[in-house]
């Protein structure tokens, strides 16, 4: 028969992907909500750089028709609260100097406490995780009284350390969860080795397990920085008038302000409130998405 | 080297009773295989050894030390593990070391021994890496030398060649048995799998459902198993085993066998007490023991005709497959023969009257 | 003795963890009940009156305040749901088109990481009538435009709902993300094969598998509603009036400005009331749920 084998190659041109109608409606929808959650970072920064005069005529969305920087100084230095006009930098050592302890206590008391429930052998270890996980959702309310009564009672009331061992304590139980769950997953056979080797709780804690713990600690680590740095609830009611954390200063800041809102020092101090998360979240994002996912999805 | 001693050990989960009073003794020096099918509790048992089980009750001793409520580290044991359980932050010396460290040595002592540790395994050029880094092999040999740098003289193995390839395991099998024979330590060794058991033991306690049904020499337990489980069990392709009822006429003594209708003279047989006539019998015909041949000569207890099914080959052996009614029948053969023969065609076979085994239909035990 | 050791140690371990759950849970939350039947004002007063034990509840009842913060709890959650569906359709479009993922994940989420109070701050700029986003909408030539929710008592809720879903979808959507990755991949193909419409997949198909995801999404929305207070604060400090209150806000305006620890105290606990309530279901459908696991296995 004759050859039916085609003996000039016959070029198709290069298929083009096909931009589907629905490809372009999912983008422009996504986009569109991007925008919206965008907007307000981007409406504080731009009004922070804005003079008063431009903040005045009322537009909203305009970039600074000249960029200054004076508001951040002001919010910096001289940001008034109720009484005071010391700005906002006192609350920005003080939030560091309640971080700083309370990511030490939480660290430690929730990592070996994971550690003892998962790896060794305790009868009412099983019982305990429920009650840890009942805990997790108890609202601070119900407990707050007794804390703030104990806490004076031990002459901590008004210091770093209140707040700190307060921001442990409510964080227990969900950061102790993580950890026990992480624990678990590891092979039993590595504790049994170690059993056999050196049997000793802490030894084998600081030599074998902490060193595979390093990707939950940034987990927990993340999860800790925000909770604490972002609170509001915790450090009013804590933290007297020496230890204000940043974000207490800054609502105060707005909301005692008498006569005349500064409206481009408010939003610069916010800005310099919201800006070492942000610098945290956007710097280890990854460990951010799987903190978040781990500390919901608990048990 | 301390001999081991289990002492009515009861091993209870709630209502399960996982070991009922078990006895054990392991000589000095003695390489014991615990062998039996998975669930048969011989882990159970390792894991009580090592302590990281607790018994529910009965004692352990090692040596002249009862042990029963000491804590692992504290039993003068060592151990290898079936996933090696080498810690993965440490290096190959870390991992030598850190059982050492907690026996308080010096420092000279620590490094003289894991010296000598990675000279006997030739794993000198691995000491700074990670598991990680290392191979299968290599690592299971981390193992072996993590264990033999404690220097203490019970050895305890659980299933450690499970997750090497073929090649790999025959070799460890020759290694391990080579530094048993050279340190002379106490070895308690589980496994479920008997070419395992049958080439490194100096004995066998073959387990099964938390008992120990026979505990003897390779040997002991191929040839003269104490039951059918031990019988079918040691032995690959799996003994025959034929149902008959036994007839007695004076020193005479047959089986009959209804399904090939063949009568198995089993006078040969050294029974341990008398039988009767009517009782019901298994007699085990391992296929390796099979004569071909059409000649019934004598020293035959019997000789069977039955049609093939078919053949297996594998370079070195073959297996002929008949049917003795709905049952199997497996014979070795040489492979030569298989050419010869033909698919459905019968094949007289002959199986000698010194390799019976006769057990108990009903007991199971060995007659 | 030294088996003994290995058994202790651990639990030597424990004791600060049980400590701290033993008098700052346990002991804490018995304390509070006790106090909601006592007359304690400012500083605690241990006695109970047998005739009137229930008189803070009585009180509470009967207090406005309170019935009006119960309500804002139930528009806050119902409202909130919003952000679970938003999440969910964010997460649906994410997952459809691979390109970019990173990219809007982050701009999604980004919220997370700013605190409730500068969330409530920026919010409540942008809903100022002369300066904010109605201003705005004047000067694009929509004169009848009202963005001022937080002027007004009916509106006011939704300028905090709005922030909270503007805070929290992020979060829902990174859940349900996770969901969705979590189907096995050839239902999709499969789908495709069949030539199911999208909708009648999803709507079918894939929410329904995605239910355990969707329930634990509800129960931590309806946690978060429950401690709602920084966003308020924030946003209204409870105004105009008292409009804007939650049960959050009463209890500690109970507390710190009425300086009553009686009531604070009768508040908090019809709070955990809440709390187990939203609780207590999902403890029982995962049990159940296990224990259906454990049968089949």
């Amino acid at each position: 028969m004759t050859d039916t084998i085609a003996t000039s190659p016959v070029m198709y041109p290069r298929r083009k992907r096909k931009l589907r109608g629905s490809t372009i409606a999912t983008y422009a929808f996504l986009i569109m909500c991007a925008l919206f959650f965008a907007v307000p970072l981007y409406v504080i920064i731009v009004t922070s750089f804005k003079t008063m005069t431009q903040i005045s005529e009322g537009e909203i969305f305009s970039l600074p028709r000249e960029w200054t920087v004076e508001p951040w100084f002001k919010a910096w230095n001289t940001l008034c609260t109720g009484l005071e006009c010391n700005g906002i930098k006192s609350g920005f050592f003080n939030s560091i100097q309640i971080l700083i302890p309370s990511i030490a206590i939480s660290l430690i008391l929730s990592s070996i406490t994971g550690y003892a429930l998962a790896l060794w052998n305790v009868r009412w270890a099983n019982g305990f995780l429920f009650v840890l996980f009942m805990c997790a959702f108890v609202p601070f309310q119900i407990i707050m009284i007794p804390l703030i009564i104990l806490m004076s009672r031990t002459g901590f009331y008004g210091s770093y350390l209140a707040v700190a061992i307060v921001h442990a304590i409510l964080a227990m139980p969900l950061l102790t969860l993580i950890f026990r769950n992480f624990y678990k997953d590891i092979p039993q056979e590595l504790m049994s080795a170690a059993m056999m080797d050196s049997g000793s709780f802490l030894r084998v804690f600081v030599e074998i397990i902490l060193p595979m713990s390093g990707n939950i600690m940034v987990v927990v680590l993340i999860l800790v920085i925000t909770s604490v740095w972002n609170d509001y609830l915790v450090g009013l009611t804590f933290a007297g008038f020496s230890a204000q954390p940043m974000t207490l200063i800054l609502a105060n800041a707005v909301i005692t302000s008498r006569g005349e809102v500064i409206y481009n020092v408010d939003m610069a101090a916010a800005l310099l409130t919201a800006i070492p998360p942000l610098v945290v979240y956007f710097g280890l994002g990854r460990f951010f998405v799987q903190g978040i996912t781990a500390g919901a999805i608990k048990g | 080297m301390p001999n081991i001693q289990f002492n009515q050990i009861v091993k209870q989960y709630g209502a399960v009773k996982v070991l009922e009073n078990l006895n054990l003794a392991v000589g000095e020096g003695e390489f014991l295989v615990l062998l039996g099918p998975s669930g048969c509790g011989k882990t159970t048992l390792l894991n009580l050894l090592a302590g990281l089980l607790e018994v529910t009750s009965g004692q352990i001793t090692i040596g002249d030390r009862d042990v029963t409520d000491l804590d692992p580290k504290d039993r003068g044991l060592a151990m290898v593990f079936q996933s090696y359980a080498l810690y993965p932050t440490k290096t190959v010396r870390g991992n030598l070391k850190f059982g050492l460290v907690a026996q308080k040595l010096d420092r000279a002592e620590i490094d003289q021994r894991i010296d000598w540790v990675a000279r006997l395994l030739r794993i000198e050029q691995l000491l700074d890496r990670k598991p990680s880094q290392l191979s299968g092999g290599q690592r299971q040999r981390v193992a072996i030398g993590r264990a033999l740098v404690k220097k203490v003289g019970v050895f305890l193995f659980d299933e450690p060649l499970s997750n090497l390839d073929a090649k790999l395991r025959t070799e460890m099998r020759l290694e391990i048995k080579k530094l048993h024979a050279e340190l002379k330590q106490t070895v308690v060794y589980v496994t479920h799998d008997q070419i395992e058991a049958m080439t490194m033991a100096t004995r066998i306690a073959v387990m099964d459902r938390g008992v120990i049904q026979q505990i003897g020499t390779p040997d002991e337990v191929y040839e003269s198993p104490a039951n059918i489980f031990v019988a079918k069990f040691i032995g690959s392709p799996p003994m025959n085993m034929l149902e008959v009822t036994l007839s007695v006429s004076g020193d005479k003594v047959t089986g009959q066998h209804v399904p090939t209708a063949t009568a198995i003279d089993l006078s040969g047989y050294h029974f341990a007490q008398r039988p009767e006539s009517g009782m019901a019998a298994s007699v085990g015909l391992r296929p390796e023991h099979f004569t071909t041949g059409v000649d019934a000569a004598g020293g035959q207890a019997a000789v069977f005709n039955l049609p093939l099914l078919y053949t297996e080959k594998t370079g070195a052996d073959a297996t002929a497959f008949m049917a003795a009614k709905d049952e199997l029948m497996a014979a070795r053969i040489e492979p030569a023969l298989v050419g010869r023969l033909q698919i459905g065609q019968p094949v007289t076979m002959g199986f000698p009257s010194d390799k019976l085994n006769v057990f108990d239909a009903r007991t199971g035990r060995r007659m | 003795m030294a088996l003994r050791w290995s058994r202790w140690s651990p639990q030597l371990a424990l004791t600060p963890a049980l400590a701290v759950t033993a008098i700052a849970f346990a002991g804490s939350i018995g304390w509070t009940i006790w106090m909601s039947f006592t007359r304690s004002r400012r500083l605690p007063d241990y006695a109970i009156d047998p005739a009137e034990w229930g008189r803070q509840y009585n009180r509470l009842f009967n207090d406005p305040a309170w019935a009006l913060s119960l309500g804002n709890l139930l528009i806050l959650g119902i409202g909130s749901m919003l952000a679970i569906v938003f999440g969910f359709l964010l997460a649906v479009l994410v997952n459809r088109e691979k390109a970019g993922e990173g990219v809007f994940r982050t701009i999604f989420l980004y919220p997370l990481a700013v605190s409730l109070v500068v969330t409530g701050l920026v919010w409540r700029w942008m809903m100022n009538p002369s300066l904010g986003i109605e201003n705005f909408l004047h000067q694009l030539g929509w004169k009848d435009a009202s963005f001022n929710w937080l002027s007004a008592p009916e509106t006011a809720m939704y300028g905090i709902i709005l922030a909270q879903v503007w805070q929290s979808t992020g979060f829902y959507m990174a859940l349900m993300l996770s969901g969705l990755k979590s189907i096995n991949s050839e239902i999709w193909s499969a789908a495709r094969l069949d030539g199911v419409s999208p909708l009648r997949l999803y709507v079918e198909i894939i929410i329904p598998m995605m239910k355990f995801t969707f329930l634990t999404c509800a129960i931590l929305l309806s946690l978060g509603v429950v401690k709602a207070y920084d966003i308020v604060v924030a946003m209204t400090n409870g105004g105009p009036g008292q409009s804007t209150w939650t049960p959050a806000y009463f209890t500690i305006n109970a507390y710190s400005i009425r300086s009553n620890i009686g009531f604070a105290s009768a508040a908090a606990v019809v709070m955990l009331a809440i709390t187990l309530v939203i609780f207590l279901p999902i403890v029982g459908l995962t049990a159940w749920q296990t224990r259906r696991r454990a049968d089949r296995a």
